[in-house]
């Protein structure tokens, strides 16, 4: 199912960029993004996970490099077809917004002149909110209001969503749902998704995982084959232990460093 | 919906028709004598108009702001428009200014809104684009000097400028007339066609601007029409008849609270409802003491307070 095409949706092609003046925060930054992927994103605090993910959505330009989505340079995209294509979702959320659950999720429809084939009842049924749709935002549980702003990018109808840690601040079993649903958007309807996260062993649960540090790759593949106890030293500094068993998905021992 | 479509639209025409045949006179549209007419036509059209306009002007503008902000407490005001726009004003009452006729001081204040408005975006620019802290703190601190020149100027005044200056200040719709109206028309329609052509835009950007980006929005630039719109609707506004409280800072939430928090209801209903209110109130204000007037801004607060404070109770009505 992934990579079903041989062109990737969206490539990053020896990516550059600075915040300020003095030196470069990202460097010849290259991997692409294929169709159908799930890719985890993970890397310490300010090793450059949201630059990458806000390059991506376009909202920072390169100061060099290619950035190609669909095989097309994505600074020659208007605004509004490029939001047809990718949807970014930043890690904070305003949820004091005033806005219902419907009106959120209808948003989602801005970019287009004419109505898409999905409805926002679909929408809101993929996130398993048909319910709540006249309630407002700011009611929901925080796993909820994150599944509305989800809805809103089904409605958007991109094919690649950029989540910058969609499961921070939610318990477990909301972060489990939220990883649920995106692996049922990325098989039934074939979306591309990148999602920061901070949780190893969540991490450990994805196809693909892609390890930053400095905003360089130190490894993308397997989370068993990225993901090992050197790499983890190398990317956060603290010593950990994984711990396989037969027939279950490994997980990561913090032990060693308390 | 489709009812609160119809009151929405209606309650504004019903005052509007009201605040014509009412007041210290009652004119009977189907009975009118020579001086009824006059009254009418004269006096209390050109009035009520201009009550109307300045009333949707606010309201539109306090819907705006409180979204290109995301400041709830925000109002037209915040910006400082209104207080270049009476410093202007005052200096012309005071000095007696009369270039321009009739059309002396509503020109000033006019200019002295626009340049205010303009200082205002020049100072909360930075980096390609507006941004809503730099403006709001730059709205207040303009805000706090001009006004304390205002004082200044009026502290030192003659006992009539004086007098005048400060009814002006506080809204006076009795100078209203049938020429000023063309005028407060095109700005304040233009304002609001312009940002309700921008309301998608405007509800985009209350969700942050990474997220308005992602839906297909240029933040800088969308929040750039939306603060010339505001910019326009509240210089005309002024310039019509002074200050008047209240309208944008609390109706819009009022609305929201009627006819929900998307832009493209919430813009138009606040300006119908604006206008409604200024509407009443200026009726109020003349017919309760005549000949005497109170201030329309006056009059306003004491209607529309209660009322929102009702609302408060009820439910949670202040977010943006």
């Amino acid at each position: 199912m992934s990579s079903a095409s041989d062109l990737p949706i969206l490539d990053f092609d020896r990516i550059s960029f600075s915040y300020a003046k003095n030196g470069a925060f990202i460097k010849d930054l290259s991997f692409s993004i294929g169709e159908g992927e799930f890719i985890g994103l993970l890397g310490a605090n300010g090793s450059g996970k949201s630059t990458i993910l806000k390059l991506g959505g376009g909202i920072l330009k390169p100061s060099a490099g290619r950035l190609m989505l669909w095989g097309k340079s994505l600074q020659t995209f208007r605004n509004r077809d490029r939001a047809k294509l990718i949807s970014y979702m930043p890690q904070s959320l305003d949820v004091t917004v005033p806005f219902t659950v419907r009106e959120l999720v209808d948003m989602g429809l801005y970019p287009y002149d004419i109505r898409p084939a999905m409805t926002t009842g679909e929408a809101l049924d993929m996130v398993g909110l048909r319910g709540r749709a006249d309630g407002r935002l700011a009611d929901l549980s925080s796993g909820e209001q994150r599944r509305t702003f989800i809805a809103m990018t089904l409605l958007q109808g991109a094919g690649l969503l950029l989540l910058d840690e969609p499961l921070a601040n939610l318990d477990i079993r909301y972060q489990i749902e939220l990883v649920l649903l995106l692996r049922r958007l990325k098989e039934e309807r074939n979306i591309s998704i990148v999602m920061a996260l901070h949780d190893i062993n969540v991490a450990l649960q994805l196809e693909k995982v892609m390890l930053i540090k400095s905003g360089e790759i130190l490894g993308i593949g397997a989370p068993e084959e990225v993901l090992t106890e050197e790499r983890i030293r190398q990317a956060f500094g603290i010593k950990v232990r994984i711990i396989r068993q037969q027939g279950e998905n490994a997980y990561v021992s913090y032990k060693n460093s308390f | 919906m489709k009812t609160k479509l119809v009151v929405i639209i209606l309650v504004p025409l019903v005052v509007f028709g009201l605040s014509l045949v009412l007041g210290p006179k009652i004119i009977n549209p189907f009975a009118m004598d020579e001086t009824s007419r006059e009254i009418l036509f004269s006096v209390r059209a050109p009035r009520s108009i201009v009550a109307l306009l300045m009333g949707m002007a606010l309201g539109a503008s306090g819907a705006v702001l409180q979204g290109i902000l995301r400041n709830p407490l925000a109002d037209p005001y915040i910006l400082g428009i209104s207080s270049g726009a009476s410093l202007s004003a005052a200096i012309g009452i005071i000095m007696g200014l009369t270039f321009l006729g009739s059309f002396t001081i509503p020109v000033l204040a006019f200019a002295g809104a626009i340049f205010t408005g303009s200082l205002v975006g020049v100072m909360g620019w930075k980096r390609g684009g507006l941004w809503p802290e730099r403006l709001l703190l730059a709205g207040v601190g303009l805000s706090f000097l001009f006004s304390a020149l205002l004082m200044l100027i009026m502290s030192v005044s003659s006992d009539e400028g004086l007098r005048r200056a400060t009814l002006w200040i506080f809204g006076d719709l009795s100078m209203s007339d049938w020429s000023r109206i063309p005028f407060g028309l095109i700005f304040v329609l233009g304002g609001m066609l312009l940002s309700m052509a921008r309301a998608k835009a405007l509800n985009a950007l209350i969700l942050g601007d990474e997220l308005a980006h992602s839906l297909g929005f240029t933040p800088h630039v969308e929040r750039f029409f939306l603060f010339v719109s505001v910019g326009l609707m509240t210089s005309a506004s002024v310039s019509l008849g002074g200050m008047i409280g209240f309208i944008g800072l609390l109706v819009p939430h009022m609305i929201r609270f009627f006819a929900g928090s998307d832009s493209r209801a919430l813009i138009p209903a606040s300006a119908f409802m604006g206008g409604a209110l200024l509407c009443v109130a200026d009726l109020v204000s003349r017919s309760i003491l005549p000949p005497m007037e109170l201030p329309a801004g006056v009059v306003t607060a004491i209607i529309g307070s209660p009322y929102f404070l009702y609302l408060l109770r009820r439910r949670n009505v202040l977010s943006v």
